[in-house]
């Protein structure tokens, strides 16, 4: 089958039910999306499909056939970072680090549907698993690359 | 046994072990140069540190990364002692040297009462002698215990520091000028008649240059530690490119998966691999012994892992229960109850008259706490990659102990520990998970029958959940009693649960591993040694073994322990109608530094306050790891349902390296703990763990965390732990202020109303 992954066409020699995440990670070496659970709860393989955010270890590859797939590898360059990107390294967000490709496809997803998220926004939108438990910087970080003024207390929904 | 009795037998157990042990010179820790693999245009000046041809500077990181911001604290402190910029100073993966063994974390787990370390009687001196000169000979190189900088804050800086004079040395040599009219900016060594060097230019002479007297930089020269420094490790796990173990790509690398008995301890009989070797990609099946106690299985290898998997769960399988009997979690708290009853348990802390002061008690309450097992549950599933090849094993593995992974490995291929080459990655987490190494012992056996092929085993979500080494399970009863003055003056408190380390010992150091389980500290760590000054106080902890595979969960004792202890403080306060801040601070005047931590928590969370009706503030104090939290928590309840809005926290950690990675670790502390004290708990029925994966061991989200707020008690002492500390006084202080809230007082966990 041929797959497009990150702007370009990807032929992939694969069973049609295997989840994008192991072709990704097995067949394509792209290692950047994680696995963390294979029933689609935690998140950590959050890709984009057509802009949306997918949980790649339960969507067989074959049913992407012919849409946009974005990985972490894609979300931004070296020379020109996604401005989630530069908020997660502002913030210092990640600690070990493992969820956060996850973390940043599920807030790309959001930012492009909601550019100025509220916190009901976020909450709804940001339901990976975080288990260093980074999610207040998370919010911050979304937030920052909204463009919302930085530095101003964390606001929270009751 | 007195403890002076079992700490002299123990120190002469182990000493017993290491012949001629006590003949050899104390050892330094600075290390030789020699011990780095050569490389051309780079110089070792000792263990710990090389100088490159520009002049920038290489660590050797001898601790893993797991998040707690490891691989930038220690850079710092090479980058303020050699007075060079903290980017320039990259780490290396250490060697297995003894230079490198964490000697801090073993004598930590000496179990001194905490007056005892203060006063440091013989005793106290003798044993920390003892343990950390055989902590050096042994040279276990882990990361736990919150210890990394603790462990490094001598031993690091004194490595730095004699490079530094080294280099200086060799300037001063080459120049013909005095020491004293050199200076270093930035790594470029100067004088004022103009002549300079980097250190790359002046490390092939430095390198044969005595250091002369070392001295370390005063606190007021410090132009690094101290600064919250942006972490090092973080561009690369903003942009997919961080590798951590599951991201080993070798070429002709097959994959693994793993299915253990589902009954504890049991394992597999009759397999039928034929329809599963029959799909595509597979290629073989190899059979798994059961490591340490743990459940007996089988790995399939195939292409991918998702093929492999698929083949795994396909095979039908005849699982035979363990022979001593299906474990029941149920039925382990009932005897836990029993054996509070039954047994002495080993005194861990004994003062005044106990006896005495309850005979003749004006008031008494008791209470009996809970706590069960829990999970791990590490966001990255266990894995390691392993290649058996000409006599050869090479691991790369995401753990906290890479030696035992060596160890472990050259005892299943039958090759020498120098045969094995253990290549350490980032870790997808770790919170004592990755003190074990079964999936490293699991993953070279499979290795073996792969012909020379790098495998990757990873365990599945279930596997990780269902063959955990588990927080183990307790029980405790809290008495107190009030004297004639109408004064809380006793408290004795008991507890029953499995000890961790004589069984993490038996695993993975059985050299430490003795005839009979020594008292283990990492289990009644903060129950035994609470600040509070109860003029009467008795601690017992009764050691039970139920078959359970335990292992440490971050913060270890300390996870359950200051749920009972804390929540029992907030008990007697309204008992005695007090409020709980008055009576602890009351209970904590000879306390000066306790009393600091928790009156910043309590000023800064506007402690008796106003609050938006339907919310409740509660408090919680714990001492851990050499560093001292106070947490203040504001609940209330939605439809039912328990929500923390805020939690205020103060720390004193002693020293701080980086106070941005300490308001990073108390963050995710909160969330780490508030998701044990909301939703963690594991089931075992018929010998099999109930909760599977995350739909039933659920995390807390980003919808439900509360506002953190981390202050800082400044502090000159040395640098006490970071990683753990924050979790224990969370429970407790959720836990006091739903009974503010409720007048329910919940005594187990997790809290449900």
């Amino acid at each position: 089958m041929e797959l497009q992954i990150n702007g370009k066409p990807v032929q992939v020699d694969a069973d049609p039910a295997m989840p994008l995440l192991w072709v990704l990670r097995d067949l394509l070496n792209m290692t950047g999306t994680k696995f963390g659970c294979g029933v689609a709860v935690c998140g950590a393989c959050t890709v984009r499909v057509d802009g949306q955010a997918v949980r790649s270890c339960v969507t067989p590859a074959a049913t992407l056939v012919g849409k946009r797939i974005q990985t972490i590898e894609a979300l931004g360059t070296p020379g020109k970072p996604h401005a989630l990107q530069l908020a997660w390294i502002v913030e210092q967000v990640p600690q070990c680090g493992y969820c956060q490709s996850g973390m940043l496809m599920a807030a790309a997803a959001l930012l492009e549907k909601t550019p100025k998220p509220t916190d009901a926004d976020i909450d709804a939108a940001m339901t990976n698993i975080c288990r260093c438990g980074t999610y207040q910087r998370i919010r911050v970080a979304i937030k920052r690359a909204a463009g919302f003024p930085p530095g101003g207390p964390v606001k929270k929904r009751a | 046994m007195k403890r002076r009795t079992w700490l002299f037998s123990a120190a002469g157990a182990t000493g017993a072990l290491i012949v001629g042990w006590g003949l050899l010179p104390p050892r330094s820790r600075t290390g030789s140069g020699r011990i780095w693999p050569p490389a051309v245009g780079e110089v070792a000046l000792n263990g710990w540190i090389k100088i490159l041809a520009d002049g920038a500077v290489v660590l050797a990181m001898p601790r893993s990364e797991m998040g707690q911001g490891v691989f930038t604290a220690l850079p710092m402190l090479v980058a303020e002692e050699l007075d060079v910029a903290l980017d320039r100073v990259y780490i290396a993966q250490a060697g297995a040297d003894t230079i490198f063994g964490n000697v801090a974390m073993l004598v930590a787990n000496l179990p001194f009462h905490p007056q005892a370390l203060e006063q440091r009687p013989a005793v106290v001196r003798a044993g920390e002698w003892v343990v950390s000169k055989v902590a050096r000979e042994l040279g276990i190189n882990a990361t736990g215990g919150s210890s990394s900088v603790a462990d490094a804050w001598t031993a690091l800086r004194l490595a730095a520091a004699t490079a530094r004079a080294s280099l200086l040395g060799a300037a001063s040599l080459q120049w013909r000028l005095p020491v004293a009219e050199l200076t270093v900016n930035d790594g470029v060594v100067s004088h004022p008649s103009g002549k300079s060097a980097h250190y790359g230019e002046l490390a092939r002479f430095a390198a044969a240059t005595p250091p002369g007297t070392v001295t370390l930089k005063e606190r007021k020269d410090w132009k690094v530690i101290g600064q919250s420094a942006p972490r090092r490790d973080i561009p690369a796990k903003v942009n997919g490119t961080a590798r951590f173990g599951l991201d080993v790509r070798l070429p002709g690398m097959l994959y693994a998966a793993i299915r253990l008995c589902p009954m504890l301890g049991g394992s597999p009989g009759a397999l039928n691999a034929n329809a599963a070797l029959a799909m595509p990609g597979v290629e073989r099946l190899v059979r798994l012994p059961a490591y340490a106690g743990s459940s007996a299985g089988f790995a399939v290898v195939g292409k991918s892992w998702w093929q492999a998997q698929q083949a795994a769960l396909a095979v039908p399988v005849d699982w035979h229960q363990r022979p001593a009997g299906a474990l029941d979690s149920h039925r382990i708290e009932r005897e836990l109850e029993a054996a509070l009853q039954s047994e002495e348990g080993f005194t861990f802390h004994s003062q005044g008259e106990i006896d005495q002061a309850e005979t003749h008690a004006s008031r008494q309450l008791e209470a009996v706490y809970r706590a069960p097992y829990l999970a791990h549950a590490a966001l990255e599933p266990m894995n390691c990659t392993a290649q058996v090849k000409g006599g050869k094993v090479f691991l790369w593995v995401p753990t906290q102990v890479p030696q035992m992974g060596a160890a472990i490995a050259a005892r299943i291929a039958g090759v020498g520990v120098e045969d094995v080459s253990v290549t350490v990655t980032l870790l997808g987490g770790g919170f004592g998970r990755r003190l074990e190494v079964d999936y490293v012992a699991q993953a070279v056996r499979v290795a073996m029958d792969c012909g020379g092929r790098p495998v990757q085993l990873i365990w599945s979500r279930e596997e990780d959940m269902t063959h955990d080494f588990y927080r183990p399970m307790h029980v405790a009863v809290l008495r107190a009693t009030v004297d004639a003055q109408g004064q809380w003056s006793s408290l004795r408190i008991k507890s029953a649960g499995d000890a961790i380390s004589p069984r993490w010992m038996e695993r993975g150091i059985p050299l430490l591993a003795g005839p009979v389980d020594l008292p283990d500290k990492t289990t009644v760590g903060g129950l035994f040694d609470l600040p509070y000054g109860f003029a009467s106080q008795h601690m017992s902890h009764v050691a039970t073994r139920k078959g359970v595979p335990v292992g440490f969960w971050r913060s270890v004792g300390h996870s359950h322990n200051a749920f009972f202890s804390e929540s029992f403080m907030d008990e007697l306060a309204f008992e005695t109608r007090q409020d709980p801040l008055a009576l602890r601070r009351q209970l904590l005047k000879d306390q000066p530094r306790y009393l600091a931590v928790l009156d910043l928590a309590a000023s800064q969370a506007g402690w008796g306050g106003e609050l938006p009706a339907g919310r409740a503030r509660g408090i919680a104090l714990h001492e851990s790891f050499g560093s001292i939290v106070a947490q203040v928590a504001e609940v209330s309840l939605l439809d039912g349902r328990i929500r923390v809005h805020r939690v205020v926290c103060a720390i004193d950690c002693g020293t701080v390296v980086n106070p941005g990675i300490v308001a990073q670790q108390m963050e995710g502390s909160v969330v780490f703990a508030l998701t044990a004290a909301l939703y963690g708990k594991v089931d075992i029925h018929a010998g099999v763990v109930q909760q599977k994966n995350f739909p039933d061991y659920p995390m807390l989200l980003l919808a439900q965390t509360p506002v953190v707020a981390t202050h800082i008690v400044p502090s000159t002492r040395p640098p006490g732990g970071v990683g753990e500390p924050g979790v224990p006084p969370l429970a407790p202080a959720v836990a006091n202020a739903l009974f503010a809230l409720t007048a329910k007082r919940l005594r187990a966990l997790p809290l449900v109303l």
